[in-house]
């Protein structure tokens, strides 16, 4: 009962967000007009992908100090779970894109950033596909892990603000900031954000507990 | 200090004795540079001459680094372990792929002035981004080769690995060095230098820390 509570939290959180920000009035002073609304699915993907990613980054840590297995598992179900937001993220991206900037896809440092962090944590799986003996994949693709973190977080944190980027907020256009006086989006925004990490930790959660079964 | 370079000397003498791989290196660069010239008309622009510089320096790191840890094979490890211990032998390993990076693109900037022409403008700005852009690649490799190695000679995995760490790095050395070829000042760069510094020496650090977890049976 206790362990169910962020479960529900999370799925109540998610609903919400989901209702609500479409029912919601926007900011009638933006010129996304009503993309808008892609602010609580679109962002709150990458947050929730940033998290998945963080907390497998800190169980190899944990691992590589402990060698306890099951912390390599969760570690692997996180950065699993990690891969599926940017998925998600990278498609609801898309489809604001066309809509926005008219192409599916644009040589932007934030879709850049986007691409190659997929590509570290593929290289990941195929790192770990490619080892046989379990404590020495886990401790291997630890190391990898933890140095693919490092650099996800520089590829995506600090290089977009090195150069312009066609993405609200950066290069002059306007980011939410500047609409949130009355904190509308911002209700909508970070319930979406806590509701997608609560639901991402339950997934992770399942896959790690078939896994222990399977093995 | 005093391990760390009789390591270095070490892997020198075993360069020197494998003296064709580094004759194919040398000749993958030149072929390569030729293969470019030969394809292109002589006014190429200073973007693609930028970009294709450093494919060929990119491949050719890689090449380079895919047989990084080959002589050490088998029991060398072990060898190693006694005798110096991970730490010495990851920073000589370091300092010597730092090294033969830097001749590297040095090696391949000569032949692309001989062939193409040299556009830049700020010669100290881009030897600057050449020799952090090196210094990152090949901290990068000697990690990831180290991984390939550890998987018992999977070479095209070091590369798979390699490849997707190693964008950043390119993407911020390639933007300082176009700058540099503009003409863009020192103290006008100093912040992507910063960066970059701090770049490789994150890394750096990070490799240092994580290569004795690699050596762990």
């Amino acid at each position: 009962m206790k362990g169910s509570i962020y479960k529900v939290l999370g799925v109540l959180l998610v609903l919400y967000s989901m209702i609500y920000g479409l029912l919601m009035d926007i900011p009638e002073d933006t010129f996304l007009e009503e993309t808008i609304r892609n602010l609580f699915y679109h962002v709150s993907m990458w947050f929730a992908m940033v998290a998945m990613m963080g907390g497998s980054f800190w169980n190899a840590i944990r691992f590589l100090s402990t060698e306890n297995l099951t912390l390599d598992r969760r570690s692997f179900c996180l950065a699993e779970m990690g891969m599926l937001f940017s998925f998600m993220g990278l498609l609801t991206g898309m489809m604001w894109a066309k809509f926005t900037w008219s192409t599916w896809w644009t040589n932007d440092p934030k879709l850049n950033g986007t691409a190659v962090t997929m590509l570290f944590y593929l290289a990941y799986f195929v790192l770990r596909n490619s080892i046989e003996d379990t404590r020495k994949k886990a401790r291997i693709s630890a190391v990898f892990n933890i140095f693919a973190f490092v650099m996800m977080i520089v590829f995506v944190g600090i290089l977009p603000r090195m150069t312009d980027s066609l993405h609200p907020g950066n290069g002059g256009n306007p980011g939410f900031n500047i609409y949130d006086s009355d904190h509308r989006l911002k209700i909508v925004f970070y319930p979406a954000v806590i509701g997608w990490i609560l639901v991402g930790t339950w997934i992770a959660s399942l896959r790690y507990r078939l896994k222990t079964l399977q093995e | 200090m005093k391990k760390i370079l009789r390591l270095l000397v070490r892997f020198f003498h075993q360069e020197v004795r494998n003296s064709n791989v580094l004759f194919s290196l040398g000749l993958y660069l030149l072929g390569v540079s030729y293969l470019i010239y030969l394809l292109s008309d002589s006014t190429t622009s200073d973007t693609a001459w930028n970009t294709l510089l450093w494919v060929v320096t990119f491949f050719g790191s890689v090449q380079l680094s895919s047989r990084s840890f080959e002589f050490e094979s088998g029991n060398y490890f072990f060898y190693y372990q006694t005798i110096a211990g991970p730490r010495s032998t990851i920073i000589a390993k370091l300092l010597f792929n730092i090294l033969y990076m830097v001749i590297l693109s040095l090696a391949t900037w000569a032949l692309f002035s001989l062939f193409f022409g040299n556009p830049v403008y700020n010669l100290g700005v881009f030897t600057l981004g050449l020799l952090l852009g090196s210094a990152g690649f090949s901290v990068v490799l000697t990690l990831t080769s180290g991984i390939a190695h550890r998987t018992k000679g999977n070479a095209t995995l070091g590369t798979i690995l390699a490849i997707p760490l190693l964008l950043p790095i390119l993407k911020l050395t390639s933007v300082l060095n176009l700058q540099a070829i503009v003409g863009v000042t020192f103290t006008e760069t100093a912040n992507l230098i910063g960066t970059l510094v701090a770049l490789d020496i994150g890394i750096g650090l990070l490799a240092y820390l994580l290569f004795p977890y690699l050596w762990q049976d």
